[in-house]
């Protein structure tokens, strides 16, 4: 027996390491694997900082031309909200009770810079620079100028983990702009600038280029953040559902700042739903 | 002494550079060259099977715990740890006389070719595989394991020529 572990010591000491390597792999749908998102990590998080930092200047010309766009659609849209509440207040008689209705969600965004991430896995994360310290907190959604990006998974202090879109377990309830069908949004794996459609009927009409939208159903995302354009829809003689390819409108390859959504009524809503279920 | 500081520089160059600059570099999503098993490659040859494997499986680790990547990298290194011994044996019959870092300075240039190529794929192929653990995008599996072998090897042999 002895003789036999010393011959094959080495292999056997192979089988164990590749057996530890592999239980990590394997356990990782199964566990918790927030302590393996580890880019979070203090050490990790500090070096991906720095280097982002130092890399920084390089896209600053693109970073500026893409904030400058959007102050400039954000102004617009203080002007077409002012409009309208001037229309709404002329309406409004002195002495009737106030017809205000409040927003539906209170929102807030936490802006933070992309340190580190990947594009080229089916499992993809992104780190980004703002972490529990800033609010931030699990499950929170991630835009940027152009699109949905993902959702918070773990929280350090200073650091936050998103996945994205692009990551295979990833999904996204979507709307479409034109007739208001819901469905549920997946990537694939293949090409980072494009996500699948499924559990379209065939009764619903889609055409290329249409827009997509969040359905406001969950609570990472209000409604109406723009997801993606429908850019090729197939459908065979015996298909019960669409092959819908979707363009994305985030550019992950070009991801720089982007926004967290706070909101701000979610425990509230939470709690009240979770007590629903409890009855 | 000296051997040790030399493969622990090498190994923070090789990290540093994988996971800040080459891990940034999207080359239409299929090219992501691992130019940190130089490293593994490049360990003395006289180094015991077991503690070869072992530095193999740590190396592997940290590169899983800076890419959030649990066990894939550590696997796919095990495997080349495990293998380089019986590599370099079967490349150089007499392996007996090879002292010091693996490099074009104790292989002919043909030589430290094969046991490049061979490393590379052994390594890419298990990585690849894990890393996009799904049957329906085999084809793009392959792909990236070949487009990326020929990368790493690339880089490889390009830094040996430089070298010399």
């Amino acid at each position: 027996m002895w003789q036999f572990l010393v011959k094959y010591s080495n292999l056997l000491l192979f089988l164990f390491l590749e057996a530890v390597a592999l239980g990590l792999v394997f356990s990782y749908n199964s566990l918790n694997h927030s302590a393996w998102l580890s880019s979070a990590n203090r050490i990790m998080g500090g070096m991906y900082a720095s280097w982002s930092n130092l890399t920084g200047y390089f896209h600053l010309r693109t970073e500026n031309e893409q904030l400058s766009a959007q102050n400039v659609e954000l102004l617009n849209r203080i002007t077409a909200l002012e409009n309208r509440l001037e229309g709404v207040n002329e309406a409004l008689l002195p002495d009737s009770v106030s017809a205000y209705i409040y927003a539906e969600k209170h929102l807030n965004y936490i802006p933070a810079k992309v340190i580190n991430m990947s594009t080229s896995t089916q499992r993809n994360f992104i780190t980004l620079n703002k972490g529990s310290r800033d609010g931030v907190e699990e499950d929170m959604g991630v835009v940027d100028q152009d699109g949905v990006v993902g959702i918070v998974r773990t929280v350090s202090e200073r650091f936050a983990v998103v996945i994205p879109v692009i990551n295979s377990g990833f999904s996204v309830s979507c709307r479409f702009l034109s007739n208001d069908k819901l469905a549920p949004l997946h990537w694939d794996g293949v090409n980072y600038r494009y996500a699948q459609l499924e559990d379209v009927a065939r009764h619903v009409e889609v055409h290329e280029g249409d827009t997509l939208v969040t359905s406001g159903l969950s609570d990472a995302f209000p409604e109406g953040i723009m997801v993606g354009v429908v850019d090729q829809a197939k459908l065979s003689e015996s298909d019960i559902y669409y092959h819908i390819r979707v363009r994305l409108a985030a550019d992950f390859h070009r991801l720089g700042y982007v926004q967290i959504i706070q909101n701000k009524t979610r425990a509230e809503q939470k709690k009240l739903e979770k007590w629903g279920t409890e009855k | 002494m000296k051997i040790w500081f030399e493969n622990i520089w090498r190994l923070a160059v090789l990290m540093l550079l994988q996971l800040l600059l080459i891990n940034n570099l999207h080359f239409l999503g299929i090219c992501n060259p691992c130019i940190y098993i130089l490293f593994l490659i490049a360990l003395p040859a006289k180094l015991p099977h077991w503690a070869e494997q072992l530095i193999a499986f740590l190396t592997g680790a940290l590169m899983d715990l800076a890419a959030n990547t649990p066990g894939v990298h550590a696997a796919a290194c095990v495997a080349i740890g495990f293998a380089r011994p019986k590599l370099l044996h079967n490349i150089v019959p007499d392996d007996d006389r090879l002292i010091g870092t693996v490099c074009t300075r104790i292989l002919d240039t043909p030589a430290y070719f094969r046991l490049v190529l061979a490393m590379t794929l052994i390594h890419h192929t298990i990585l690849f595989v894990l890393l996009n653990f799904t049957f329906h995008a085999l084809w793009l599996t392959v792909l990236q394991i070949i487009v990326s072998a020929a990368a790493t090897i690339l880089l490889i042999l390009g830094r040996e020529l430089l070298r010399q």
